[in-house]
């Protein structure tokens, strides 16, 4: 791999990261420039009261004053106090980023069975194990996550019982180790089936024509002109040529991981990203937004980062252009 | 792949084997718990920071006050203080403290807390206390007396609700920004205390042994965070979750017929209004007509209020066309019939007719006396709010029938405060919750709280002012004889209705839910009417007493739990083990 794509590669990914900051600053405060009044409606506090509010959040002098403070305190790593709760908006991500991870991860990682799917119903094309795993993937990809996960919640949850209808934990709960890990897990089953359900078919609809483009090729006949089995010929020659969008998806799906999943945890009440996005959005609380987007847009930044550089080792004609 | 099925098996027994040590473990030490279901989080356990309803209801568990409040009627009664005693001139209190009060960490309790909130609250200005300490100064005589000043005369001593914190823990806060205090030390004097807050999910509280009314009779209250108000409803209904505050209004009907479920609907004086520009403060462009009272009594008679309350609130809430100041309805005058201004369209139609407010150019829409500018009025509404939507639809088309024309734009709360801060609306929906005392929401609509400068907004959003409502709220501001203060009150509430700047559309509930399995005891504040939790002072839970038998949770234990999970690796080993076993096949054949 050349290192000029490598660097250029870097270098595009760190300008967008700092669009992102200035766009994002600016992007909440074009509709509302200062919450503070109607946060405080009905709380009969005096113009001072509210003044010394406006100075603790930084929500006083003029927009470019406090874009030099917000961008001062960033370069010292420091996102600033949610407006809502009054702690540091670092704390209240790094406390949602684990379930988070936790459930959209290992949804992602199930879904992920899709492109086995699709690998196998793209090999054997208008065979009847292709036209059921299609059809079946193109009914889940076409359901919305909040209708999958309401009936879910309401057969399973509410009405058999198996599962608990929402949270991370039994609250209240002081188990800890592996009852509590155990505890979560027995909390994410139902949350996590459904949005691995929802994602698995958008793994296998790409896997699928990304195997049909490549049986066609040439140096498959090739290959099994050389004698080769079948099953070799699907591994070695086609396998490794349809991974190319496959691994585009996929490092793209593992940078959304992080912005959490907003239907799904709400309706399961899951206490991560996607819950204080929601949390953040009415209010506006505007130093979570701009923290919490610029953990999702770093996060996509480097998973795009991560699967340009991976095209180009799997691909050397990519990097070497 | 015999390997991998031994190691399958494996798991599967170590999860099982599992199982069995972790339930022997958590059978011992079953706490009685009121699990209650909430939509919202908390914001800070510091009441210096916080102001959600959330956080108040944990402050009025912790924090016990010098005086208390009556279930019943909000009467002020002994808390921390056993008795008072006031000076001649009625500007100074003496409390004496009962004896041996302690903190939930074992501190004593003494007059030193109290003048230390007091005068501290008063010089920082902290949010939840200021509005009563501005004007007072405490001091300490000895350990369980304490002598309260005012400044000016203030009818509401000798109620003193302010939250009393220890000394011992948050003095070296103030002595910096106190409020960005965690505020996690959970001592405090109330029945409960905080333990544990897991923020987006659940806090938990447990009770206090030093509580002055004696230690309550659970262990501990769970406030368990939902999302989806449906989710919360199944818990309810599946025994997870004992109280639901805030039920969806459309599942509310469905619960209240249900066996093993109680439904409250609960008054606490909270309303919402449409309120119309009255361009007090000389700012903005507020439509000219609004400026007269007979186009605003217009307004008022077309709107049917009984309609909205039964297919905007689904009967949820009630017909009242008073300014809600306080959830005790003493406050509230009597309308005479005659000044009622009740749903009556043809009478709206004529009172604009003989004020010469005609539909001249025949489109449908009236046009100023003498042929001016048409009656359109801007209407605004809020992004996230359930009613407004409904609201709008009705009210919009009401204005239509007597030839008002609407142009509707919905805007989010940060919107329509600086949209209303610039005068540039003529009607908007909006509601406030308030006080128990009257003064704060009276306050609001005098001249003192209209927007001159739109980049520091006054209170008073329909711009209208009053000389006599001023010296009415002068008066009963200072006024010591509650009988005199009520009577006065009645008058300002009375022209404040007259007026119809603002026409109350309704007084709206919360919508609250209970299993009655499990607890007993459960009180409604104010009497009747009010809420059972998240009221004022919340006298439910110091009153609640656990059920014979009732205390199981109804949730899963923790071997099944395992067992589900041990169920669910083998579903997918299983699915891997086929998936394995069907390519070695396929590549054995091919």
């Amino acid at each position: 791999m050349r290192r000029r794509f490598v660097i250029g590669k870097i270098l595009g990914a760190l300008s967008t990261l700092v669009f992102v900051v200035v766009f994002n600053f600016f992007l909440f405060r074009v509709v509302n420039d200062d919450p503070i009044n109607s946060m405080f409606r009905g709380r009969n506090l005096t113009p001072e009261q509210l003044e010394r509010l406006r100075v603790k959040f930084n929500l006083d002098g003029s927009k470019w004053e406090q874009f030099v403070a917000y961008v001062q305190q960033l370069l010292h790593g420091d996102l600033g106090y949610s407006l809502k709760s009054s702690r540091p908006v670092s704390t209240v991500i790094a406390e949602a980023i684990w379930p988070t991870v936790l459930l959209v991860g290992t949804s992602t990682l199930l879904a992920m069975l899709g492109i086995a799917l699709g690998y196998r119903a793209g090999w054997r094309r208008g065979s009847s194990f292709d036209a059921a795993a299609t059809s079946v993937s193109m009914l889940t990809y076409s359901m919305p996550e909040y209708w999958i996960g309401m009936v879910a919640l309401g057969v399973f949850a509410a009405g058999l019982g198996w599962f608990p209808v929402g949270g991370l934990n039994d609250p209240g709960s002081t188990a800890t180790g592996i009852e509590r890990l155990l505890d979560q897990l027995h909390h994410m089953i139902l949350p996590a089936t459904v949005l691995a359900v929802a994602y698995i078919g958008e793994y296998m609809i790409v896997a699928r024509s990304a195997m049909i483009d490549t049986s066609r090729e040439d140096y498959l006949q090739l290959a099994r002109a050389k004698g080769l089995r079948e099953a070799d010929v699907r591994k070695r020659h086609a396998q490794p040529n349809a991974l190319l969008p496959v691994v585009s998806l996929s490092a793209i799906n593992f940078g959304f991981v992080l912005s959490g999943a907003i239907a799904v945890e709400s309706i399961f009440s899951w206490p991560g990203i996607g819950q204080q996005i929601q949390f953040a959005i009415s209010g506006p609380d505007f130093p979570m937004l701009q923290g919490l987007f610029l953990l999702i847009s770093a996060a996509v930044i480097l998973a795009n980062l991560a699967a340009d550089l991976l095209y180009g080792y799997l691909d050397p004609r990519v990097a070497g252009r | 792949m015999k390997r991998q099925l031994g190691a399958l098996g494996l798991a599967i027994a170590a999860l099982g084997t599992m199982a069995v040590t972790t339930a022997n473990a958590s059978g011992g030490d079953e706490k009685v718990t009121l699990t209650v279901g909430l939509m919202q989080d908390l914001d800070s356990p510091n009441p210096t920071a916080g102001y959600l309803v959330s956080a108040y209801e944990l402050w009025n568990l912790q924090y016990a006050t010098l005086t208390d409040k009556a279930a019943d009627d909000f009467a002020t009664e002994p808390g921390l203080a056993e008795s008072w005693e006031p000076s001649n001139d009625g500007l100074t209190y003496t409390y004496t403290l009962r004896e041996g009060l302690k903190w939930s960490d074992g501190e004593p309790l003494t007059a030193d807390d109290v003048a230390w909130t007091i005068n501290t609250s008063r010089d920082q200005e902290w949010i939840n206390h200021a509005a009563t300490t501005a004007n007072l100064d405490a001091k300490v005589i000895d350990d369980r007396t304490v002598e309260i000043t005012t400044s000016v005369p203030d009818p509401k001593l000798p109620t003193m609700d302010v939250y009393i914190l220890p000394k011992h823990i948050w003095e070296e806060q103030a002595a910096g920004d106190i409020t960005t205090y965690a505020a996690d030390d959970g001592v405090g004097s109330g029945p409960f205390t905080l333990q544990q807050w897991n923020p987006g999910q659940d806090w938990t509280m447990v009770a206090n042994p030093n509580f002055w009314r004696g230690e309550p009779k659970f262990d501990q209250i769970v406030f368990r965070v939902f999302t989806e108000g449906s989710a919360m409803v199944a818990a309810l209904r599946s025994g997870e979750i004992d109280f639901v505050h805030d039920v969806p209004s459309e599942q509310f009907e469905g619960l209240s017929g249900e066996d093993g479920i109680e439904t409250v609907i609960g008054q606490q004086g909270g309303f919402s209004e449409l309120a119309m520009n009255g361009m007090a403060g000389g700012i903005g462009d507020g439509h000219p007509a609004l400026q007269d009272l007979v186009v605003r009594h217009a307004i008022a008679k077309a709107i049917d209020r009984q309609a909205l309350v039964d297919r905007v609130l689904l009967g949820q809430g009630e017909v009242n066309p008073i300014l809600g100041v306080s959830p005790d309805s003493v406050w509230f005058p009597e309308i005479p019939e005659a000044d009622q201004l009740n749903y009556d369209p043809e009478g709206a139609a004529k009172l604009l007719d003989d004020a010469g407010y005609l539909d001249t150019d025949g489109d449908g829409t009236r046009e100023m006396p003498g042929g001016g500018e048409p009656l359109q009025f801007r209407y605004a509404q809020l992004s996230d709010s359930d009613t407004a939507g409904p609201n709008q639809e009705l009210i919009t088309g009401w204005l239509q029938q007597i030839g008002i024309a609407t142009e509707v734009t919905t805007y989010d709360q940060t919107q329509l405060t600086d949209v209303i801060a610039s005068g540039e609306y003529d009607l908007f929906v909006w509601g406030w919750t308030p006080f128990v005392d009257p003064d704060p929401m009276l306050s609001y609509f005098t001249c003192a709280q209209v927007t001159t400068d739109a980049a520091s907004p006054g209170y008073n959003d329909a711009n209208w002012c009053s000389d006599e409502y001023d010296a009415l709220y002068e008066q009963q501001n200072q006024e010591l004889d509650r009988a005199t203060r009520i009577d006065l009150v009645h008058q300002m509430l009375t022209l404040f209705h007259n007026e119809s700047t603002y026409v109350v559309l309704y007084h709206d509930a919360d919508t609250q839910a209970y299993r009655t399995d499990r607890f007993t005891g459960w009180v409604r504040q104010p009497k009747d009417v009010g809420p059972v939790l998240f009221t004022n002072t919340s006298p439910s839970y110091w009153n609640l007493t656990p059920v014979d038998g009732g205390g199981d949770d109804g949730g899963t234990s923790t071997g099944l739990i395992i067992a589900i999970v041990a169920g669910a690796v083998l579903v997918l080993g299983g699915v891997v083990f086929f998936a394995a076993r069907g390519r070695r096949q396929q590549d054995d054949k091919e």
